[in-house]
């Protein structure tokens, strides 16, 4: 997670596989409030890449995509 | 009876549940085992059929049979609904009251259509996922002019993740028979970044869409639908006008297994991926549509993890070794065109192929209930 940025909801999709996480991400987002800040954390390769250009083509903001040990972590924040 | 006897409680009798009943029966020998079918539908209607019966290519009433009908002997089967499963006493209790105790569990419910997830798709909506359904979309087919049709899916998952395309490449065969092509637009939205699930095989689908002139919207995650203004809304933003909206429903798994405390709201019960079990115990087993594996619902799923459970159980009962595991293995083949399909065959660790089509695919499709009927389900195959 970057430093400065505390996600409102994290999801642990660790061991679920495409489009799996996504899903989840889009699901969190769909419950969640203007300002929310969610985290992914996934181990499938391909969320790597769906999941940023979710955020974009939805309007939200990418805050980071970070390489953690064994899985990565996607943050966004929910603007619309 | 002996003593030694096993019973194993299969709870469904649709696709997954009666190919298990009927492989372990060959399996197996009814002195060691006995096999109670417990299930709630009268008749077995073949889904796929589904992508056929809108369009009048094929006559319904080949594709259902009486469910009782289709299990092997010396299998017992129940009509009843099964309202409660006790994980630690054993037993299955139904609405008719009765109470019945298990060696081994298993589970066969699939899963069900949660329209009400989705304000507006009652009113709104057609869709090919049900016999009701695709005999209702039939009937507003046939005074079908031309306009502008969309088709998706409301939620991720699904029954059959390719039906959407193959029941698309249908769709225009069907609307240029009918001689109304030019005048339809269609198209087709879909939640991902691409057309299907998997990288390749939507790369090969969206290059046949864009022959036939099939226009896609990606990542149209299906929001709203707004009836007054036939508009259907995507979280994203998108919004998209129709004439004739054909949805496949949103889908969840049997209220059962959440009250059981094995599944969370979605219905789905997570299971060992490699040996099918729940949780910690090795005599409770899900199949079928009604699991969360990260594999297609498919009845070719129902077809394998059937094989490999029915061997285990019997050889468990039988004393001998037995040190197989369930591989995620899946085979599907869809009609991609007037005699043309594909099929596609994956595992958990082999990504699908999907580089040409044939002929002898679409007749392998177009004759898939016959099959089904006279041999998978006996658990022949
Ligand atoms: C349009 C369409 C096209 C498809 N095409 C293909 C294809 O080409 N190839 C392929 O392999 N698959 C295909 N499928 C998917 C396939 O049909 C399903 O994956 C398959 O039917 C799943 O079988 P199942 O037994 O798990 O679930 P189901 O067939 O849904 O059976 C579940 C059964 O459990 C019963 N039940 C539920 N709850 C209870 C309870 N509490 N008590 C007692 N009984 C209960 C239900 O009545 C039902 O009979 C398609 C599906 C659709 C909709």
């Amino acid at each position: 997670m970057g430093d400065e940025v505390k996600p409102t909801k994290v999801i642990d999709a660790r061991g679920s596989f495409c489009p799996g996480p996504l899903m989840e991400m889009i699901k969190a987002y769909k419950q969640g409030k203007i300002g929310d800040v969610i985290s992914i954390y996934s181990t499938d390769s391909g969320t790597k890449k769906d999941a940023p250009e979710w955020i974009k083509k939805s309007g939200n903001e990418l805050i980071g995509v970070y390489d953690r040990q064994g899985y990565y972590e996607i943050v966004m924040k929910k603007i619309r | 009876m002996p003593t030694n006897l096993k019973t194993v409680v299969i709870i469904g009798d649709g696709a997954a549940g009666t190919i298990m009943a009927n492989k372990l029966r060959f399996h197996s020998d009814p002195s060691e085992i006995r096999i109670v079918v417990i299930g709630n539908s009268s008749r077995h209607y073949f889904k796929p059929d589904g992508v056929h019966i809108p369009f009048g290519f094929r006559d319904y009433r080949n594709s259902v049979k009486p469910s009782a009908a289709l299990f092997n002997y010396g299998v017992e089967y129940l009509r009843d609904t099964v309202s409660g499963i006790n994980l630690d006493d054993g037993s299955v209790t139904t609405v008719s009251g009765k109470t019945i105790e298990y060696d081994y569990l298993v589970i066969a419910t699939g899963d069900r259509f949660t329209t009400g997830d989705l304000p507006g798709y009652d009113q709104e909506a057609f869709h090919f996922y049900s016999l009701e359904g695709a005999l209702k979309l039939k009937d507003r087919l046939k005074d079908f002019k031309g306009g502008r049709i969309v088709i998706g899916q409301a939620s991720i998952p699904i029954q059959c993740p390719p039906a959407p395309y193959e029941f698309t490449f249908q769709l225009d065969q069907f609307l240029r028979l009918k001689g109304i092509r030019e005048r339809t637009e269609i198209h087709y939205v879909y939640p991902l970044n691409r057309v299907f699930t998997i990288q390749n095989v939507a790369a090969y689908i969206e290059g046949l869409f864009e022959e036939k002139g099939i226009i896609v919207h990606k990542m149209f995650n299906v929001d709203t639908i707004d009836s007054g203004s036939k508009r259907i809304n995507s979280i994203e933003g998108e919004s998209l006008p129709y004439d004739l909206l054909i949805l496949v429903p949103p889908h969840r798994g049997q209220e059962l297994l959440t009250k059981a405390g094995m599944a969370d709201e979605s219905g789905y019960v997570d299971v060992d991926r490699s040996h099918l079990n729940y949780g910690s115990y090795d005599n409770v087993f899900v199949v079928g549509d009604a699991t969360n594996l990260p594999i297609s619902k498919a009845g070719a799923t129902a077809h394998f993890e059937s094989e490999y459970l029915a061997n285990r159980i019997s050889s468990e009962v039988n004393g001998n070794a037995f040190f197989e595991s369930y591989n995620g293995e899946v085979a599907c083949t869809t009609i991609t065109g007037p005699n043309e399909g594909i099929t596609l065959f994956f595992s958990y660790t082999k990504p699908p192929r999907a580089n040409f089509q044939s002929k002898s695919d679409y007749f392998l499709k177009w004759t898939s209930s016959d099959t089904y009927f006279s041999a998978m389900i006996r658990g022949i195959m």
